[in-house]
Order: structure tokens, then sequence, then C-alpha cells
């Protein structure tokens, strides 16, 4: 296999040249990371004009850069603000954000580097372990399969809305409206546009996720004043060093079952082309959740709650290669960019482009891996100034992240409707905020409606209407039903009387 | 009084645009307007003639993306601006021509566009995977059921193009649109998923036996000639007529732009498709550069838009 040319693309890159590159990348997709709003896919897009006078390997090594980094980026404006930097940061929030408010950011930071490293380092392994079946896996997941996924992303709804199941189904509706808005791809026809044509293709992605968290997250501080940690956390850290951030670093391997089943999951779900880091950090936080002994601790600053996520978050990299090394397809929105920038230097992504571009698939596999590690190493370097933050004036830290996000949503594609998007959506997520309605839900259905009505077309077309028996045939989509029907039950039944006496047995 | 200020307008218009001619194109930047997100098949193809364009023209080409509304935003954009030809715009076609026979409101009219340049044409064929047994379009029509294609979107220039054809041999068959790109939807055709696509032959080749996967083989091309060895064409299967179906790369600008700004474009853009890194380029990324000049692709333009006028009804989605 690739050893030999991994072995060379380590070598090469620690040519001086190529090592600026990555660098620059590194540097680069945290500072988009951090930034709400701006990701990932946003710092790839606006480099693909200036990848252009790269040549195609030195281009490789700035996108791997800053694909490797952007999501440690995106989770420490996740734990220190409640704002997810980049949306698959969000589940993030859920126990980092608790953590920062009791003065344990260093803490949660610290997790969150290291389970990114750990996670993205996995993720690559694993890649590099699946390469020779790639075309294996990519075949074996079709419509059904797809379609069941999403079904188990909506089903592991029930498990984040404790106590508020029905402030959580109102709020995935919404977002299951909000997905559907735009062009059927069907008939062609358009929904809920209102005549207006910035929605033909649907409400965008970005600007949607801007508002939902970074503004409502805003509009929520700066309403309260004061400052991110707690006053009364405030008080006693004064008399208090910044630290934990050993202590975080230590909690990962301390609870290496909870990594290495949130890399698995990311890989996996980084396989599937259009499933996205959202769902693989979702899936992961949630199984978590769900199965821990002391799963009512979840929501309250459990650092498996930051360990989960992060994990995934970065293993997907490695993982939505997999489609591109066996087909030359996208698994993410990511590497579409990055193909992107290949068919501009004049190489046609298909599937041999392992055999043809190897040079150019194995540096952004080493790109991957050097910037993830890199990301984290200056994460924990800085964790102590970043947790700083948290103690800054609202009336300093608002005006700064509202300007960058929203800015952010318009550079990507020069609209200003964007920014009105963003806004209105920031005010009805402020709304949700106020009255206790989870926006998670709400993104996941919507992240996940549109594949969930597209599939389900699919698959009722490819199977003559007898949609039940066709994913009955399918061995990975019964395994789906079945993991979608524990997940939905799995909190009922530990309710059940019977459990409970064995349980004190 | 209206058509008196219109009158004045236009004739203001006139003169300060007459002036800008007779600089162009030294006075300003080209905005050269890409309608889709940067990264696809359009973006590449302007962001490489670019360069070519600035060398053969001395003024700089600055490429602009005005994503949205399935190519109808950028194309509004060109359509506002100014006619002196510091903006131009990539058009896909037929999409645009198909929607506006649907009688879908773009914001524009394509028969008012200054049409400047076709930069590359690329024809299509439909594909089977090559252990399904299936050798010929009869095969394919004569199964049990419907057979199943593969395709984007339903108003994807592939689906209307897999539409119009079957509904012209006579075959019913399912078009299982919504795979997220052109891999996506052949890719469906190796797993079995779907028994076959009309795609370009360009993106068919890496799943070809000849240098491709072998995963798949043609079955027809939907050209007036032989374009692969050995595949039956539309002519041979008695409909040349398909050979119509083709994906263009057209360029145009707004409307009322004079003759002398067309040519220099027009002459711009000839010699960026002649230029070594251009042509260079077209052949690793497979595209099919075929420059056509202003007067043949307007001619191109409204041959095309009868044509799908004649099958509006085919061209339309089934409920």
């Amino acid at each position: 296999m690739g050893l030999d040319a991994l072995l060379d693309a380590f070598l090469a890159v620690l040519n001086g040249g190529s090592l600026t590159f990555l660098m620059a990348g590194v540097l680069l997709g945290l500072t988009f990371g951090v930034i709400p709003g701006l990701g990932g896919t946003t710092a790839l897009a606006l480099l693909i004009p200036v990848t252009y006078t790269l040549d195609p390997l030195s281009a490789m090594y700035l996108a791997g850069g800053v694909m490797g980094a952007t999501s440690f980026g995106g989770s420490i404006s996740a734990i220190l603000l409640n704002t997810p930097g980049t949306a698959p940061n969000a589940a993030t929030c859920f126990d980092g954000y608790p953590l920062a408010r009791q003065g344990k950011a260093g803490l949660a930071i610290g997790a969150s580097a290291t389970a990114s490293a750990m996670g993205g380092l996995i993720g690559l392994f694993t890649l590099l372990l699946f390469i020779p079946v790639a075309r294996e896996v990519v075949l074996s997941f079709g419509s059904s399969e797809f379609f069941l996924l999403t079904i188990l992303g909506l089903a592991a709804i029930a498990v984040s809305v404790k106590g508020k199941l029905l402030r959580g189904l109102i709020a995935a509706c919404i977002g299951l409206l909000l997905a559907f808005t735009g062009a059927n791809q069907f008939t062609g026809e358009t929904r809920f546009t209102g005549g207006i044509n910035y929605l033909w293709e649907g409400i965008p992605l970005v600007p949607a996720l801007t508002g939902l968290f970074a503004i409502s997250q805003m509009i929520e501080l700066a309403l309260k004043g004061g400052s991110v940690a707690d006053e009364d956390t405030l008080n006693e850290a004064k008399n208090m060093k910044i630290t934990g951030v050993g202590e975080g670093v230590l909690a990962v391997f301390k609870h290496w079952p909870v990594l290495l089943r949130g890399s698995l999951i990311g890989t996996v779900i980084g396989a599937i082309p259009g499933l996205g880091g959202t769902v693989a950090s979702f899936l992961s936080y949630s199984s978590t959740a769900q199965t821990a002994k002391d799963r009512d601790t979840f929501g309250k600053g459990n650092i498996k709650g930051v360990i989960a996520p992060e994990a995934a978050n970065n293993a997907k990299d490695g993982g939505s290669l997999i489609p591109t090394v066996a087909f030359g397809i996208p698994g993410s929105a990511e590497t579409a960019v990055f193909l992107g920038i290949l068919v501009l230097h004049g190489i046609e992504p298909g599937p041999q482009i392992l055999l043809q571009n190897e040079r150019e698939i194995y540096g952004l596999i080493v790109a991957l891996t050097v910037s993830a590690v890199g990301a984290s190493v200056l994460g924990l370097m800085f964790a102590r100034v970043l947790v700083l933050i948290t103690r800054i004036d609202v009336n300093i830290v608002v005006p700064v992240v509202v300007t960058l996000s929203l800015t952010g949503v318009f550079v990507l594609e020069g609209r200003m409707a964007d920014v009105a998007v963003a806004t209105i959506i920031g005010i009805f997520g402020y709304l949700m905020i106020r009255f206790d309605y989870p926006r998670l839900t709400l993104v996941i259905a919507f992240v996940l409606g549109e594949i969930a009505e597209r599939s389900y077309h699919q698959v009722r077309l490819i199977s003559d209407g007898d949609v039940i028996q066709y994913m009955l045939g399918r061995p990975i989509s019964v395994f789906l039903i079945v993991a979608t029907i524990i997940t939905f039950f799995l909190p009922a039944m530990r309710k059940l009387p019977w459990r409970r006496l064995t349980g004190r047995a | 009084m209206k058509k008196f200020l219109a009158t004045g307008a236009t004739a203001v218009a006139l003169m300060t645009g007459g002036a800008a001619y007779a600089e162009f194109p030294m006075d300003d930047n080209v905005t050269f307007v890409i309608p889709y997100s940067p990264g696809g098949g359009f973006d590449t193809i302007v962001r490489q003639f670019a360069p070519a364009m600035e060398t053969a023209m001395g003024t700089t080409v600055v490429p602009e993306n005005i994503s949205g509304a399935g190519g109808a935003r950028g194309g509004q954009a060109v359509y506002r601006a100014d006619p002196d030809g510091y903006t131009i715009g990539i058009y896909n076609i037929p999409g645009l021509t198909v929607n506006e026979v649907l009688g879908i409101d773009q914001g524009f009219k394509l028969d008012e566009v200054t049409w400047l340049a076709n930069l590359a044409v690329e024809t299509y064929a439909l594909a089977v995977a090559a252990n399904s047994g299936i050798n010929s379009v009869e095969d394919l029509c004569a199964m049990d059921k419907p057979a199943k294609l593969s395709d984007t979107g339903a108003t994807s220039t592939a689906s209307v193009t897999t539409r119009i054809t079957f509904g012209i041999l006579e075959c019913d068959i399912v078009d299982v649109t919504g795979y997220a790109g052109s891999n996506d939807a052949m890719i469906a055709v190796i797993s079995g998923e779907v028994n076959a696509t009309i795609k370009p032959i360009t993106s068919l080749t890496k799943y070809l036996g000849g240098g491709g996967t072998g995963d798949l083989k043609l079955i027809l091309t939907l050209t007036a000639d032989e374009a692969v060895p050995g595949v039956p064409t539309a002519t041979d299967i008695g409909h040349p007529e398909l050979a119509k179906f083709t994906l263009n790369r057209v360029i145009g600008g707004p409307p009322g732009m004079s003759a002398e700004v067309v040519s220099a474009l027009e002459e711009g853009l000839r010699a960026a498709s002649e230029d070594p890194a251009v042509t260079t380029w077209a052949e690793g990324a497979g595209i099919g550069l075929a420059f056509m000049g202003a007067g043949d692709t307007k001619a191109m333009m409204d041959d095309l838009s009868s044509f799908y006028q004649q099958y509006k009804d085919l061209a339309a989605v089934a409920e």
C-alpha cells in the first residue's frame, strides 16, 4: 500500500516551504474556526483564488492546514462563549460552556485540544486501514442507508431534550420547515419562497447557523451584562490560578473509550457524503450521554461531553477522504472545495485519483495530521490566555463577535440578504433561549431534513414503492434500523421497573 | 413625458457608453461573473480563461462569483450591468433555456442577452453497469419494470435530457433525481441502485474500460457521428435529433452592447481558448474546448430555444 508514499509525504512536509504553507493554513484555520460564522469551508472557498498561483502540493498543504485546524478553533468559542465557531462544535457547547461558567474553561479547552488531536489521528489511521476497501465501503452506502442515518440522527434528538420533549419536537419541526424551503429536488418546483428568488436554493446553512448560535448568544450576553463566567466563580477565580489544562489533557486518556467511540463515529459519518461533522459530533455526544453511568451530569459540565463531539469532529476529516480516494467524490463540504482546487490545477478527480495523484492525496493526509496536532498544541499553549475571554466585559465581547460573524457571513457570497437571514434567525434564536427551546434540535432537523426527504424519495422510486422490504434486504440498513430503535427506546427502557430492580440487586 | 425621458436617458446612455467604447478595454477591469460558487465547473473554466484573456486584451479580468437561484442571480447581475463590456458572464446552457421554455421567471430574457462566445461543448452518452447484461437501448427498454436512471436535480440539464430522450424513444423510465453530484449518480449505477444514467462523455470516461475503472459501459452516444468506437450513435438508432443535447459553457453580456465591444471581447476569448496554458489545462481536466464566435453562439441559442420549445411537454417534470 502507500506506506512509502506516506513516508515521502511526511519527509516532504518538513521541507521549509511546505511547512510554511501548512502552518499558514493552521493559523488561518484556527482563526476562521474561532470566529463564529466563519468555518473551514469559508476559509477554503476564499483561498481558492489564492491557490491558483501555487503548485498543487503547496495548495494541498495550505488546504490541509485549514481543514485540520478549524474544528478545534471552533470548540474554543463553543466552550468560552457558548457560540460554536463552526456548526459541528454546537454539541461541544452542551458541556463545554457549563464548565466555563464554573471557572473550568482550562479543563474543557485542554480536553478539547487533546480529543481533537487524538480524534484526528485515529480518523487518519482508520482512513489508511480503509483505503484498500474504500470502494466497497462507498458502494455499500446507498439511498436507503442515507435515509436511515438521517432518521437515526433525528431519533437521537430525543436524547438531547431531557425533560423538554415537546419543546424539542416543536424546534425540530421548525428546523424541518426551514430545510424544506426552496426548490424541490424532485419536481423542480419552489416551496415557501414567497416569490423571493434568493430562497430558490433554500435557506443557506452558514447564515442560518451564525444567526442561531452566534447572534442569538450575543443578544443573550448583551442583555445579561457582566462577563461570561459567573460572578461568584469570578470572585473565587481571582484567588485561583487558571489551571486545569493539564487535567483536561489527562481526562481524554482517562476516558479513552469515549475518545475511541467518538473517533469511530466521526470516521464512519465522515465517509458518507452529505452528512458531515454536525451529525457526527452530535451522534457521538448523544451516544456517550445515553450510555454513560453518570448521564444525569451531562449538560451540566461533564468533561466526557466535550471529548465525545470533539473527537468525532476531527476524525470525520479522515473519514471524508474515504469517498475521495475511492471515487474522487467529496465526503464533506471541505473536501468538495479541496477537489475544486485540484480541478483548478487541471487534475480531474475520479476513481483513479489515488493512483494518479498520490503525492497530492498523501500530502493532504499528512497536512491534516500535522494540522490537527499542531492546532491543538497551539491551543494548549494559549489556553490560559484564551480563558481570559470569559472574564472580559460583554460590552466588548458582543460588538466584536457580532461584527466578525456578520462580516464573515457577507464575505462568503457577497450577499446582504445572507446578513439579513443571520440577523432574523439570530433574533428568533434569542427568543428560543429566552423561552427555553433547544436550538440544537432545530439545527439537526435543518441539516438533516433535506437529505432525509431526498433519500426517502429515492428509496421509494428505487424500491418500486416497497420501501420496507427493500431496506430489510440490505444488511447495513437493518443494522441502522436496529440502532434507531435502540436510540429511540433506550431512555424509556431505563425507566422500566425490572431494570431498577436488577440495578439494585 | 415618460417616453421623452426614456428617449433622453437612452441618448445619454449611448453618448456616455460611446465614450467608453472608444477606450475599451483599457478604462477599467473586466468583471467576469460566475453564477455559481467557487470550485465548480463554471468557476474553474472562467478562472482558467481569465489570465489568458488578460494577456490577449491587455486588461485585468476579475472573476466574481454571484451564486444563487440556479445560476439566475448571476445572470440577472450581468443583465442589469451597463453594456460597456466591463461586465460579462458565463451561462449554464441549456439549463437556463429549459427553465425559460418551462415558463420559470429567471429575472431576465435569454434572447436579450448579447452572446459573445461559446467556450466548450460536452456531448452526452447513456451508460449502464459493465456487468449488468444490458447491451443496448432495446435491452434497457425491454426490462420487466421501467428502467431506473439516476440524476442530480429534476431541473438539471442531464435530467431534462434524460426525460426528453426517453420520451422521444417512447420508452418508460423512472428518473431517480436527488443525487448530490454527477459522480454520485454514476456510482448509483455501479452499485446497482439504478440501471443507467445519461452523463457527459468526459465525465463517464473515468468509469469506462480502457483507462478508466471498467465499471460502466456505454450503450448509446447522443451524437450524430461516432464519438466512441463501437458505441451506437443517435443517428444509428434513427433519432438524429438527440444529438442536439449538449452541455455548453456560453459567455454573454448585458443587452445592447456595441459591435466594437462584442468584437473585442470575442477576440479576447478566442485568443484565450487557444492559449497553451488553457489548452493544456483543458486536456488534463477532460474539458472539450470548442470555441464558437458571437454570431454562431447567437444562432445556437436561438436554435436551442426552438428545439426545447418543441419538447416542452416532455421536459416538464411529471408529478
